[in-house]
């Protein structure tokens, strides 16, 4: 990687923070909520393209661990009101033990099974809370008595904020040394475990790693919207809407999930109007890119060089 | 050296993109507020019955502008689609009142959808009304914290109310009839709207000469009726009570089918619609559901104009909610000239003094001190449904008494009442 | 008599599994695609058929053919417009083709949804059924439909393995499903057996989708639990083996229909849920699975 490359990404991150940071300013509630939802999911995707980016791992079900994350945290909270802080610490706990519990056999599998367990782990999720009603409140969803705040300037911040740190954080992990290992084991296992370092190690890392990303991000969710439920947590639907928003940004590139994200959440926004067919519009412009522009929106500009 | 000037161009071109967007987002979020008045319309177009409220709020829309507007504005609807989703329905309410600057809403009739609107309301201060949803969470969140919920207004019949409906039809026309019903197995869908309502037919059922043998809730996405369908047949039940909205084709062609010799009773939401005999291919005949209103009964002078103006312009007759859509659009543009303006406060005040004759009966709200504060009052003189068979194609009116337009029949498959 | 019922339904329902199940299979195991728009074809077949069958003078039986070749239709669609776009794209690496063909799907998938939501609402529909009136079969009162939609099946089923493991065309694809280089340097053309395996496939989940319009009825809102059904069976039962998908579809189908008459309706999805979680550890190759 290239000093000045370096220098200018630091520079474009620096003025978009900026920007960002000051929006609240002359915005309505409505559109900083949607950019609020939009950073949460931004998260969501770049959690997601640790695992697949880099440990070369298609999670089919990133909603598993983020719903793991939003209901403990929201169970904990209707049930013995601790600080929302502690809540969400305590849901990122969950999420990272779910995931390394589903993780460790599952890393065993190769090809699609792996995505397969991870699939059907979001199923069963979703399954357990239904049934469960009782408790989680079911299809209709549960409330939770703390919300973080209800000022949407302050909402946005703090979602601006959790978001930039995951940015950052993320970011710095997939160039460093770690991440370059996980890299080599994605792209040939063999190759990797050959040279002497310990695939399934890096690659239990990396699903913990993006396991505890998502828990907190669903967490912080739950508490910003003051409600969870299966349709807009734990569907698959939403774990599609992650998956395409890495893939539309760039996948590889941890940052270019995040802008693919914050786009999609937009875009459907921004077509609203339209009515029925925004869905329609938004997978078909997807389909688009995925078939004309594989590398994604930012792919071509943030992937590092093979031969650089 | 290509490769890095490639590179700067491309991030000079996001960053471009990202301030337009940025832009735009803040050019939309400065709007100017416009002259007419606004009513935001929440539907689910995918739904014969969300997109019957859309349809029916135009109507409205139009039949208030040609009789002048309201404080010499004219009305303007602003539609959104929540595709059946809660979380985008709250997007659109909370667009529909930053953005486009409505002053009232009509919105849904999925209870989860209402549920999650409600809390909304109260933050943005905006009253709304649901035409179509049924839980009774709606108007009792509204009595016990009236001062934050009083911007919400349940404007069909509680599940509480439907099930009495069902109750009284069973009675009056049932029990105490030739065909002397005496038991009955309640099936419903497990929903938000169905657990009041199957509490009341539980309670009310026995009261009017019916024993409950059994209560069976499913899953809404179910798709196979068939164990469902032979566990009731097996307990020998004279009727099946239903409280379905979510399913309604799939059961009942089911039913039909199998030759299920159990005549069903209930509220089945999907019923009502005219394109229910098309879409079930007549497995409808003999089923029996509460409504809103039917086709050719009169119950208000305007009901039947009403409904032969809604199919001229649409080519289908409208869903229940159709009809409460458009009365409380009326309702709105009431209380907005008795208000003076567009105050939410004042709003709500006027509202609830609603005594208003529209397409559905004389609709009036139970006040801060009834169990179901904003929720339509149910009685005779008020509105209280009607009761409807499918019948050879035709939706016959067969209760309240003074409203029936014909008789019950049930095909020879059903053995289960003679 | 409720075990006879247990016996009969659960032949019904798991007979049409298989029907929708085999097409998935076929389309993994012999061009290695994971068809995430199988319920959207089925649905099209579907909506289709019951618009034809109710609004042209074709009636049942044609509004039956006329919804199977919708399906044909769209799975040509899918092929052509997403499938081998992506298969044959140089601007994608080769290990990653899997996971663009499942995502384009996917996307085809929600954009099939959609737009059917958009022309015919998500009530769901039903065929009128082909055969009229109920017959006693052991005593158990069922439905003729019924009966015919489980004989069509397994007769659907039969003609495959005729054609799979008797004609050349069939064995060219089988070769297909195990070494496809190797059938290219033999000089075969693999476009051309995809093709046929796509046709196949067509007709076959439009069929499916067709019957189970007829039996059970289907709506919008249907598509992606049949998607997930089709894929939960195809897993168990190995994906890419016919014969395992024929297996894993009874299983699953009579432990849906037990659950849902000793156990609870609610709670009818779970026992095929924990099978499949127990299976994806202890033997992820399935039952009779091969790649």
């Amino acid at each position: 990687m290239t000093r000045a490359f370096n220098r200018r990404l630091l520079i474009a991150g620096a003025i978009f923070v900026l920007v960002a940071t000051v929006l609240p300013l002359w915005l309505s509630a409505y559109v900083l909520g949607v950019l609020t939802t939009a950073y949460y999911f931004g998260v969501f995707s770049m959690s997601w393209d640790l695992l697949f980016g880099f440990a070369g791992e298609v999670n089919f079900g990133p909603t598993f661990l983020i719903g793991l994350g939003a209901y403990t945290a929201a169970l904990l909270d209707n049930a013995y009101h601790p600080p929302v802080v502690v809540c969400i610490a305590v849901g990122a706990l969950a999420a990272l033990v779910g995931g390394v519990l589903l993780a460790l056999p599952a890393l065993r599998l190769r090809g699609p099974y792996f995505g397969l367990v991870t699939l059907v782990a979001v199923l069963l999720l979703q399954n357990a809370i239904v049934i469960f009603a009782r408790f989680t409140g079911g299809e209709i969803g549960m409330t939770v008595p703390d919300v973080m705040t209800i000022d949407p300037k302050l909402n946005y911040w703090y979602a601006l904020a959790f978001f930039v740190v995951s940015a950052i954080l993320l970011y710095g992990l997939s160039r460093s040394a770690v991440g370059l290992i996980l890299q080599a084991s994605g792209q040939d296992a063999v190759e990797a475990q050959a040279l002497g370092f310990n695939v399934t190690k890096h690659k239990l890392a990396a699903f913990s790693v993006s396991a505890l990303f998502s828990g907190v991000a669903g967490a912080m969710l739950v508490f910003y919207m003051g409600a969870a439920s299966v349709g807009t947590i734990i569907d698959i639907g939403i774990g599609v809407q992650i998956i395409i928003g890495a893939v539309l940004g760039g996948r590889r590139t941890i940052l270019g999930p995040a802008v693919g994200a914050i786009f999609l959440v937009v875009a459907a926004e921004v077509l609203r109007p339209l009515g029925q067919l925004n869905t329609f519009i938004v997978a078909g412009v997807a389909l688009a890119v995925i078939l004309f522009f594989p590398d994604g929106l930012l792919g071509h500009v943030l992937r590092p060089r093979e031969n650089a | 050296m290509a490769d890095s000037n490639d590179r700067v161009r491309a991030a000079h071109r996001i960053l471009a993109g990202a301030a337009i967007l940025a832009l735009s987002l803040s050019i939309a979020g400065a709007a100017p507020a416009a002259e007419p008045i606004k009513i935001g319309v929440i539907g689910e177009e995918s739904s014969v019955a969300g997109a019957s409220i859309t349809k029916a709020a135009q109507m409205a829309q139009d039949d208030i502008n040609a009789h002048g507007g309201v404080l010499g504005r004219q009305i303007q609807v602003v539609i959104y689609d929540d595709h059946s989703s809660a979380a985008d329905a709250v997007r659109a309410f909370q667009r529909a009142v930053s953005e486009d600057k409505v002053s009232a809403v009509v919105a849904s009739y999925i209870s989860e959808v209402a549920l999650a609107i409600e809390p909304w309301a109260a933050r943005l201060h905006t009253p709304w009304i649901t035409p179509g949803a049924a839980s009774t969470d709606i108007s009792k969140a509204v009595h016990e914290n009236y001062a934050t919920n009083k911007y919400t207004f349940h404007g069909w019949l509680t599940s509480a109310f439907i099930a009495q409906s069902i109750c009284d039809f069973e009675h009056d026309m049932l029990v105490t009839s030739s065909y002397k019903v005496k038991s009955t197995v309640v099936m419903s869908e497990d929903a938000a709207w169905t657990k009041p309502l199957d509490e009341r037919f539980l309670e009310c059922l026995p009261k009017a000469g019916v024993k409950v043998l059994d209560h069976i809730r499913f899953n809404p996405d179910t798709t196979d009726f068939t164990p469902i369908f032979n566990k009731i047949e097996g307990e020998h039940p004279d009727v099946i009570t239903t409280g379905i909205s979510h399913v309604g084709v799939q059961p009942t062609v089911q039913w039909h089918d199998q030759r299920v010799p159990v005549a069903m009773v209930g509220q089945s939401s999907q019923a009502t619609t005219s394109t229910f005999w098309k879409d079930t291919n007549g497995a409808a005949e003999g089923v029996i559901t509460a409504s809103a209103a039917a086709p050719d009964v009169a119950l208000t002078p305007t009901t039947i104009a009403f409904t032969n103006a809604y199919e001229k312009r649409f080519g289908s007759s409208p869903s229940y909610d159709g009809y409460t859509t458009y009365d409380e659009i009326h309702i709105i543009a009431n209380a907005i000239k008795a208000a003076g303006g567009t105050d939410p406060d004042k709003m709500v005040d006027a509202m609830e003094k609603t005594h208003y004759t529209g397409t559905v009966g004389t609709i009036e709200f139970y006040g801060k001190d009834d169990l179901y504060t904003h929720a339509i009052k149910y009685g005779p003189g008020l509105v209280t449904g009607v009761v409807l068979q499918w019948q050879s194609g035709k939706q016959v009116t067969v209760w309240p008494r003074d409203k029936a337009n014909g008789k019950i029949g049930f095909p020879a498959t059903i053995t289960s009442v003679k | 008599m409720t075990t006879l019922q247990i016996l009969v339904d659960g032949f019904a329902i798991s007979s049409l599994y298989a029907l929708a199940a085999v097409g998935f299979t076929l389309i993994f195991g012999v061009s290695g695609v994971l068809n995430l728009a199988h319920g959207g074809i089925m649905l099209v077949a579907a909506l289709v058929g019951w618009w034809v069958a109710g609004s042209t003078p074709l009636g049942t039986y044609g509004g039956t053919l006329v919804g199977i070749l919708a399906g044909l239709l769209t799975a040509y669609l899918t092929y052509f417009l997403v499938v081998r776009p992506i298969q044959r794209s140089t601007a994608i690496a080769q290990e990653e083709k899997e996971i663009f063909v499942l995502t384009g799907t996917l996307l085809w998938g929600i954009m099939i949804q959609t737009g059917m939501a958009f022309v015919f609402s998500d009530n769901p529909v039903t065929m009128r059924p082909l055969i009229r009136g109920v017959v006693d079969v052991f005593g158990v009162r069922t439905p003729r439909n019924e009966v015919m939609i489980a004989v069509l099946c397994w007769v659907v089923i039969g003609l495959l393995w005729l054609l799979i493991n008797r004609t050349r065309a069939g064995k060219q694809m089988l070769a297909a499903s195990i070494n496809p280089r190797g059938l290219t340097l033999l000089g075969f053309d693999l476009s051309q057996i995809y093709f046929r395996v796509w046709t196949i496939y067509g007709v076959l989940a439009g069929l499916a989708g067709v019957l189970l319009a007829s039996f059970l009825g289907v709506g919008t809102a249907n598509a992606g639990q049949l998607t997930a059904s089709a894929f939960s069976i195809v897993v168990l039962g190995g994906l890419g083996s016919v014969s395992g998908s024929l297996i894993a579809a009874y299983v699953v189908g009579y432990l849906e229909t037990i659950t849902a008459y000793l156990i609870a309706p609610t709670l009818r999805p779970i026992p095929a849920l924990i099978l499949l979680v127990l299976v994806v550890y202890l033997r992820p190759q399935g039952l009779l699975g091969r790649r």
